[in-house]
């Protein structure tokens, strides 16, 4: 129970808002406002498992907002090629194979201190991919993007059990397969688990090529709820990201933290917005909250003692 | 330094480049408008330099220099307060938002990521409510104007601004046991405690005098573009840090220098403003920022072999 304090607390607070929400509020528990909550937040999720994973290692990955704009680019253009969806899904996810293995490897194979060399990739693909655009967003899309052809309601359905999935599956290999118990290691003490027979540095790298694909994969359940895809999607995405997962109770410091709690931080972040809304507050109070959120969950860890 | 000799190096053949390449690169008015063009990540850049050599972060300055924009446009259009009085309260609004970072870090001892990840959304967001996101000041008085667009002399008005600034925070990082013991705790916090360093108190102050610049720079930005809107110094906050760093300044702390943030400050400014003048497309720049700032970080690992991962 100790061990889980954090993450109890976040659930604590998200339930409180959620009876705020059924008190104050009750039009917000409708079916479709649910499930467009649900949807929302479904892409945060993806990318909130790959980035607390790289938090766990002691790494931070800030590129993922480019990398993000740049897989969902490749969705549409294959798709537009008349690659069917499943492939060009695949290829997005390809794309953000190969741009997790770039910062990988700066960080894990040169060393470089992972909040530069994401800075450099951030600013880099971002303007690369707004150069070789042009800014134009991909249009005259195949009737077949949008909700992978499956319709509105299959569609978002599909969106949120997919990411679900992802997060039980990765949720259950960190804790029992010995890749994920190499994550937390890696974490705590990079030296003590090379002694102990790990590889810290392959670890790193595959937590960076995770993300990438996760990204890939958020990109894609973001990309098909539309008709075109924008080439300045992702802005400020991985600053979500990383306040869900640290919300969510995983420490900066590496080592500690849960999917469990990612989630609760994630579910968190994305009911704020809207229901600030519903609670009667303007919309453009929207960012200022998630900057409370994260600065009074961290404030109270704080207080109460925990290590950051 | 080897690494600022280096980057040096980098400046000079970035001049040569765009002297050939582009139109009317190498004049007195183009260096003046490097300068107008850069004041304001200029300031927000040295001051996070000591910011940095503490070991620390703060991601918040962009977003803090538009809540400072945003409550001088307030003051001055809507409260219909003098001016000065309104740049002090851009400026003490700084200081307030620097003082609930330094608060957060120091002494609740929350990483320094995760408080100004935080600060970065509350204060745009601040400054969004507060104009609803969409109102916008301007119709300042052409006497303030004068500072971001108004020249003295060959020198734009922002110019005395920035070299005041730098001077004293090289003073103060580089002349003072202050700024000593702000490496010291960079190289070794605990190490700096136990030599009788008032930890607490310094790694406060860096950060209300990042927001003290950011407040300043909040009025040159105004001034330069004359209006104050709640997107003001969007990405400014990542410039700065990359200037930083590119300079030579270890993003873990301990190592580093003003004299190198403003190499990695002219090393930006002259690469965007060339590549502008060379027809070059803009984004161009970010490329090549990004290419810089990787090299600069592998070449310092290679040459000083440092291994503080």
């Amino acid at each position: 129970m100790m061990t889980h304090r954090r993450e109890l607390s976040v659930a604590a607070a998200y339930a409180a808002l959620l009876a705020a929400l059924w008190f104050i509020a009750p039009s917000f528990f409708q079916p479709a406002n649910l499930r467009d909550v649900l949807v929302a937040a479904a892409p945060l999720l993806v990318a909130g498992v790959g980035m607390t994973l790289v938090i766990l290692t002691r790494q931070i990955d800030i590129s993922i907002g480019s990398q993000f704009a740049i897989c969902a680019v490749v969705a549409g253009l294959l798709a537009k090629d008349g690659l069917a969806m499943p492939i060009a899904a695949a290829g997005a996810v390809a794309a953000g194979v190969a741009l997790g293995a770039l910062n990988g490897a700066l960080v894990a194979a040169i060393g470089l201190p992972s909040i530069v060399v994401t800075l450099a990739t951030m600013v880099g693909l971002r303007e690369a991919l707004r150069w070789t655009t042009g800014g134009e967003w991909v249009q005259d899309l195949p009737a077949g993007f949008q909700w992978i052809g499956l319709g509105q309601s299959a569609g978002r359905a599909g969106i949120v059990v997919a990411a679900a999935i992802v997060w039980a599956v990765v949720a259950w290999a960190l804790r029992h397969v010995a890749a994920g118990r190499a994550v937390y290691a890696t974490g705590s003490d990079a030296e003590a688990a090379r002694l102990a027979g790990m590889r810290p540095r392959l670890v790193v790298f595959g937590v960076f090529v995770l993300m990438g694909a996760l990204t890939g994969l958020a990109a894609v359940l973001s990309a098909i709820q539309f008709i075109d895809v924008q080439t300045n999607a992702g802005a400020g995405f991985e600053l979500r990201v990383i306040a869900a997962v640290v919300v969510g109770g995983t420490s900066i410091a590496g080592g500690r933290g849960s999917l469990a709690g990612s989630l609760v931080g994630v579910l968190l972040l994305a009911t704020a917005g809207p229901a600030l809304v519903f609670l009667g507050a303007e919309a453009h109070w929207d960012r200022a909250l998630q900057g409370a959120i994260v600065l009074a969950a961290v404030a109270i860890d704080s207080v109460r003692g925990a290590r950051l | 330094m080897t690494h600022e000799r280096v980057l040096a190096a980098c400046l000079g053949l970035e001049i040569v480049l765009f002297t050939i390449i582009g139109s009317n690169f190498l004049t007195l008015a183009n260096a003046g408008e490097i300068v107008r063009a850069s004041a304001e990540v200029g300031l927000l850049a040295i001051a996070l330099t000591p910011v940095i050599l503490t070991g620390g972060i703060d991601l918040s300055v962009g977003s803090l220099l538009a809540l400072c924009a945003v409550v001088f446009g307030i003051a001055s259009r809507e409260a219909g307060w003098p001016i000065a009085l309104a740049a002090v309260a851009a400026i003490a609004t700084g200081v307030a938002a620097g003082s609930l970072n330094a608060a957060l870090v120091s002494r609740l001892g929350v990483p320094p990521l995760i408080v100004t990840l935080g600060t970065f959304s509350l204060f745009r967001g601040l400054a969004e409510a507060a104009t609803a996101g969409v109102r916008n000041y301007s119709n300042f008085p052409a006497g303030f104007l004068f500072l971001g667009q108004g020249t003295i002399g060959f020198f734009p008005a922002q110019a005395p601004v920035l070299v005041m600034v730098a001077v004293g925070f090289w003073l103060l990082v580089h002349r003072t046991t202050v700024g000593r013991t702000l490496m010291a705790i960079g190289f070794s916090t605990d190490g700096a405690r136990y030599a009788g360093v008032p930890v607490g108190r310094r790694v406060g102050a860096v950060y209300v005098l990042s927001g003290l610049c950011a407040g300043v720079a909040s009025l040159l930005y105004v001034a330069r573009l004359g209006q104050a809107k709640a997107d003001a110094g969007t990405g400014f906050e990542l410039m700065a840090i990359t200037a930083v760093v590119l300079g030579g300044t270890s993003i873990f702390g301990g190592r580093g220098s003003v004299g190198g943030t403003l190499l990695g400050l002219a090393t930006l400014a002259v690469l965007q403003n060339g590549l502008r003048l060379a027809d070059l497309p803009a984004e161009l720049a970010g490329v090549v920022t990004a290419a810089l700032l990787l090299a600069a970080l592998g070449a310092n690992r290679l040459f000083e072999g440092r291994n503080r991962g």
